[in-house]
């Protein structure tokens, strides 16, 4: 079952835009859309969140839950998607410089 | 931007906000500032290095639960008013409710709906049937049953699913005690049970200022200020709270450990969206989800009129009187 997917990249490597134009268009620079199948986006997220580099790159798909959509983001930066009971909302980082997203821990709210 | 545009923005039309039925977010907010800054409305986190900041989609939010340690400001709680937000003031985790904040453009055609049915014995009594049949399967209520014996019914069958839940978990006896004074010393499925109960009472009582409806005018509690909540809270006890409290027959700490429960796995917060389903369902059983009762807000002051119905208001209606000579 095909659904839309959403991936937003900022300072990725030119290879890594290259690559995501050929499953998904591009209607503004860094902005990819498109159609594909639950196993086609797996492999294509995994692809660009193993090569955004110094850059970030964010996923966004529909999903069965009140929100309608999931997120998720590869690379350092200062928004990290933080789930509130099963609400996810951005939680924008105080400026520290660069913080990994992997191994998001969750804020008491 | 133009400013007709801006202007739209900052105050949001009908057509701009989500439905009840379309979205029922609820947000606890537990030890954070919550402020506006530019147009948005952001709660703040202190964190090791500054202030983290986590924008709240106000417009798409039902109620906000204000948790212990928050605080907020005037604009960001006008703001959230303007986009049909109720913001409730509860205690840790969403048990007790203390206070609502209810929007004044919250539309009234829940609590209209409400009070009409339970200002008419006849309409009342039909609404507590269907709390009755809703509990406990359809047409369980017995036809013509007065109050009293729908009483009695419930009684006999709460009373057996205690017995039921004690021989499942190899209880001696069982007795339901709520009572204030010897609070320290009664059992832990007792002591589970009425915390369970009082996190369930803050969750209802968070659905039931959502909509607009009043937590006072109970069907089948009444006198207290709390009574429509006890009744709504009711429809979900023997599914939730009493087969939770009775697992924790052993438990040292059975309140939080029940709150906790409820919170985590049951996510007492999840409910919501059912909760208000069913007071819908209750108070107005012909509803179609897809009619206009599903608006939250009103934009629109009305005057009603025995024979006409909902007029507009903002009118003069003085020429439909005879001009009567002054002089």
């Amino acid at each position: 079952m095909a659904s839309m997917i959403v991936i937003s990249t900022t300072a990725v490597p030119d290879h890594v835009g290259g690559a995501l134009s050929r499953w998904l268009i591009e209607p503004c620079p860094g902005l990819f859309v498109g159609t594909v199948s639950a196993r086609v986006r797996d492999e294509l997220w995994a692809a660009v969140s193993a090569s955004v580099g110094e850059g970030m790159a964010v996923l966004i798909h529909p999903a069965d839950n009140e929100q309608g959509f999931t997120m998720q983001t590869s690379g350092q930066r200062r928004r990290h998607v933080v789930d509130f009971d099963g609400l996810q909302l951005i939680k924008f980082a105080a400026a520290t410089g660069p913080q990994l997203v992997q191994g998001e821990t969750h804020v008491n709210m | 931007m133009s400013a007709n545009a801006r202007r739209k923005l900052a105050s949001p039309t009908l057509a701009m906000l989500p439905r009840v039925a379309d979205s029922l977010s609820f947000l606890y907010a537990e030890a954070v500032r919550i402020v506006q800054d530019d147009t948005g409305v952001c709660a703040q986190v202190a964190s090791r290095n500054g202030t983290d900041r986590v924008y709240l989609p106000t417009a798409s939010l039902a109620c906000i639960l204000l948790g212990p340690g928050t605080s907020i400001t005037q604009p960001a709680m006008a703001t959230i008013a303007r986009h049909g937000t109720s913001l409730v003031c509860v205690g840790a985790g969403g048990v007790r409710s203390y206070a609502g904040i209810v929007p004044s453009s919250l539309t009234t055609a829940w609590l209209e709906k409400q009070v009409r049915a339970w200002a008419s014995d006849d309409l009342s009594l039909q609404v507590a049937v269907r709390m009755y049949e809703m509990r406990f399967g359809q047409s369980t209520a017995p036809p013509g049953a007065t109050l009293a014996q729908l009483r009695g019914l419930e009684g006999q069958r709460i009373k057996a699913l205690y017995r039921m839940m004690a021989i499942k978990y190899r209880l001696k006896r069982f007795t339901r005690n709520y009572d204030p004074d010897s609070w320290d010393d009664q059992d832990p499925v007792n002591k589970a049970l009425s915390g369970a109960n009082a996190c369930m009472y803050g969750v209802v009582h968070a659905a039931v200022l959502a909509l607009g409806c009043s937590p006072a005018l109970g069907f089948i509690h009444s006198g207290t200020q709390m009574a429509f909540v006890y009744d709504v809270a009711d429809l979900y006890k023997a599914r939730v709270t009493i087969p939770m409290a009775f697992s924790l027959y052993s438990s040292q700490d059975p309140e939080r450990e029940a709150r906790r429960r409820l919170r985590e796995e049951f996510r007492a917060l999840k409910l919501m969206p059912q909760i208000v389903r069913d007071i819908q369902s209750l108070l107005d059983p012909d509803s179609s989800s897809g009619n206009d009762s599903g608006d939250r807000t009103t934009d629109l002051v009305h005057l009603w009129d025995p024979d006409a119905g909902a007029l507009p208001a903002g009118v003069n209606y003085g020429y439909e009187f005879i001009d009567v000579p002054l002089e």
